[in-house]
């Protein structure tokens, strides 16, 4: 078994490095390049007179498909990590940050990569793939001991709802992190309209369609959640502070979706409320940081 | 020469009226919905940060704010009177806002209006049309066709020289929202009557061959057979298990062992295992050997004033007007000799005895119990048995449970039905009006705004294309979100 999670963290390993470099060709295929322009005009005294000018041209295409193979290898090699440890702890591997983490990348670059196909664009993956750095930047940054597969203590011993509650959490997290992202794209396109950028009705079609994964798999995370908390706490609410974080999430993305259908609010108002949305999945997902509690043993330690 | 006057006729409400007609329009308003959802939001933040340390960072980087910060820790939001009031009014909303939707719903559904007008088609974000050489009922039977083989239910209705047509699909997922909403004001409701018609006893403490009465009107008691424990080399917990017997009125009605994730239930009563620790069998009689007290005293609920590492039990006898204080060794050896003063041995008790009642502070003797010994102190004499263990179970009772459930079920179902299920919409107008047995036929999506809808409607008309072997132009208006809004056109004659 000792082998198994080995293989696990190699193949996390890799997928860090996919990671990387899909971030790096979405970057530049997003962003574009500043192209210096020069010009020489002959004036009828014949002298040359030279000029400079710079235009912002799109990044090449060749860097959009590399960020895409790149991310398709990112989210194979973190689906094997994370399989390769659920096989070595014979569960869903969600028992402390670290195997909560690397669920999130797999989650989270696999559902990047399906919207990136669904829609046929790519520059979303630009800061989807800066998240999933991130991520994978804050999974080496956590002490090696977390690596190890840890037999589960009394209170999450409860394989299937552990599983899909917190499937249910990633699936939720990763979502709203594409939504984010096109969120930020969308009011980019407002101020900006960048022609090489997707439209502003597709951004916001992306970003509502990721929410109407997310807001639902949330509701499933609290409703597994309370589920589990009547069979191991004798309550299905207890007002506990990673609960109510997840009630406040939700209640954020409730609020967005009230503003999609008022006028005025529709738009870039709906998609600051995505933004604040995405802080607060950050401010629960970290919450085990700084929360007592009930979750407290959400292994951050 | 007669002249007509026109003029605007007043519908005056009386102040009744008024006032009712507002509050139906506020609770009714997506606008005010939104405020609250929001306002609810804020709360829910607030009592968030108020279990976390993050209040404690802010009173620590601005000392100015500690009045605050303390008041904060002490303000117990999610039963508060502005919560209970957001709630209260959102419930409100929620059965007001869908009473006043459900007839508008009802009619989408059932009755839709059919005719549309061509300047509908012309500003709509997506648009198609073609002409068809074939007369308007047969392009008609051929768009009907094309329409339902798309899952479309296909309306239509004649409107002079031209056939209006509505279509739509998925429309009874448009009631999916009030499922949705029912289950919000559900789970609110289930959790009243589990306040008002359950308990929780949070510290339901059994120990090892003792037998403990659950109250509440229930008629049951608990009898913890054995608690065992198993641990794991690296020292950390396995697992936890009490075997319990359950009595009715006195008569068994089940016997179960039950874990942390394993709670038996009997009715809607459910016992669920907590934590466990250790206790001490003691005996005591008074000096004609008539027994005052025979049981098991639980140990670490207390601990001593002097010594926090030493677990401590109450036994009160009051017959006889005493209150025994069970210490048991401290479970730190590190702490002698310091803390651990009494420095008693494994199979040893300390006990100090106390009056209560009429004989509350009179001098008493305190003792160290042998295992086994009964010894005589004060007038009565003393036994510690043996040492043994404690369950520390939740006993609850919800019967707000089941509409728990049947709200969760309802909420997510809706949720499901109205974001995978959206109602599509397309109205058309095929007009005989040209050239004798040819159709022109105009059609646009209701999708203002909405990529996938227009998506969706674009695939409609490359199934129409291929089905009527007619190419149709498909027209485009630019991204409405950039879009300077128009300014107000001025009147002129």
């Amino acid at each position: 078994m000792e082998g198994m999670v080995r293989l696990s963290f190699y193949l996390f390993a890799a997928a860090s490095i996919a990671v990387a470099a899909a971030w790096v060709c979405y970057m530049v295929y997003a962003v574009g390049f500043i192209r210096l322009r020069r010009t020489a005009l002959a004036t009828s005294t014949g002298m040359t007179v030279t000029g400079s000018s710079t235009e912002h041209v799109p990044g090449p295409m060749s860097a959009a498909r590399f960020g895409s193979l790149f991310g398709w290898f990112a989210a194979v090699f973190a689906g094997l990590s994370v399989l390769t440890r659920a096989i070595a702890s014979h569960r869903g591997p969600y028992s402390n940050m670290y195997e909560f983490s690397l669920a999130f990348v797999f989650v989270l670059t696999l559902a990047y990569m399906l919207f990136e196909r669904f829609y046929n664009v790519r520059q979303l993956g630009a800061i989807v793939m800066t998240i999933a750095l991130g991520m994978c930047l804050y999974l080496w940054s956590l002490p090696p001991r977390m690596r190890e597969v840890d037999a589960l203590n009394p209170a999450l011993q409860n394989r299937p709802l552990m599983t899909l509650h917190v499937s249910a959490a990633i699936v939720a997290y990763a979502t709203f992190a594409v939504s984010f992202a096109a969120a930020i794209l969308f009011l980019i396109q407002l101020r900006k309209n960048v022609s090489w950028l997707p439209s502003a009705e597709m951004l916001d079609d992306i970003g509502f369609r990721a929410v109407t994964i997310g807001f639902p798999m949330l509701a499933l995370v609290l409703i597994l959640g309370s589920i589990w908390a009547h069979q191991a706490w004798g309550a299905y609410w207890s007002w506990d502070p990673k609960e109510t974080a997840a009630l406040f999430t939700w209640l954020v993305y409730g609020v967005y979706l009230h503003t999609r259908s008022l006028r005025g609010w529709r738009g870039q108002r709906s998609a600051i409320i995505l933004l604040i949305g995405f802080v607060a999945v950050g401010f629960t997902y970290y919450g085990n940081y700084f929360f007592g509690g009930m979750h407290a043993y959400g292994g951050v330690n | 020469m007669a002249q007509a006057t026109l003029e605007k006729r007043g519908f005056r409400n009386s102040p009744l009226e008024t006032i009712v007609d507002r509050i139906w329009r506020f609770f009714c308003s997506v606008r005010a919905a939104v405020v609250e959802i929001a306002i609810l939001a804020v709360l829910v933040l607030i009592g968030t940060l108020r279990g976390s340390s993050v209040p404690r960072w802010i009173a620590d980087a601005i000392p100015a704010t500690e009045g605050i910060v303390d008041r904060w820790y002490g303000w117990d939001v999610f039963h508060s009177m502005p919560f209970m009031l957001i709630l209260a009014i959102l419930t409100i909303a929620i059965t007001v806002c869908t009473l006043n939707r459900a007839p508008g719903i009802w009619r989408t559904i059932n009755e839709p209006t059919i005719s549309t007008t061509r300047g509908f088609i012309r500003n709509a974000d997506v648009s198609a049309n073609a002409t068809i050489a074939q007369p308007v009922e047969s392009s008609l039977d051929a768009f009907t066709t094309s329409l339902k083989k798309k899952r479309y239910r296909v309306l239509s209705e004649e409107h002079g020289d031209a056939v209006h047509v509505y279509a739509d699909k998925n429309r009874w997922a448009k009631l999916a929202t009030f499922p949705f909403h029912l289950a919000l004001i559900l789970i609110l409701i289930g959790g009243i009557v589990g306040a008002r018609y359950g308990f929780k006893e949070n510290e339901f403490i059994i120990p090892e061959g003792s037998v403990r009465d659950v109250g509440h009107g229930t008629g049951l008691s608990v009898k913890l057979d054995q608690f065992s424990d198993s641990w794991r080399e690296d020292g950390t917990a396995a697992s936890y298990r009490s075997d319990l017997v359950l009595y009715e009125n006195g008569e068994e009605v089940k016997r179960d062992s039950i874990t942390v994730n394993n709670p038996m239930s009997y009715g809607t009563t459910t016992f669920y295992q907590t934590s466990y620790g250790q206790a001490a069998q003691m005996r005591i009689t008074d000096l004609d050997g008539n027994v005052l007290y025979e049981d098991a005293t639980e140990l670490g609920i207390y601990r001593s004033s002097t010594n926090p590492d030493a677990p401590a039990g109450i036994i009160t006898l009051p017959q006889s007007n005493l209150r025994l204080n069970v210490i048991a060794p401290d479970e730190d050896r590190a702490n002698a000799p310091m803390l651990d003063t009494l420095n008693l041995e494994s199979g040893q008790m300390y006990v100090q005895i106390r009056g209560t009642g009429p004989d509350a502070g009179a001098e008493m003797q305190d003792a160290v119990l042998v295992q086994g010994v009964p010894q005589e102190i004060n007038g009565i004499v003393v036994e510690f048995q043996r040492e043994t263990r404690f369950t520390l179970l939740q006993v609850a009772s919800n019967p707000g449970i089941p509409i728990f459930w049947a709200a969760s079920f309802l909420l997510v179902g809706g949720l499901f039905a109205t974001f995978y299920f959206p109602h599509r919409r397309i109205r058309a107008i095929l007009d005989r009006s040209g050239e004798p047995g040819v159709t022109q036929i105009a059609l646009a999506p209701l999708a203002k705004r909405d990529w996938s809808g227009q998506k969706d409607f674009r695939g409609v008309v490359e199934d129409l294309q291929r089905r009527l072997q007619t190419d149709f132009v498909v027209n485009e208006r630019a991204s409405t979100y950039l879009e300077r809004p128009a300014k107000p056109a001025s009147n002129s004659a």
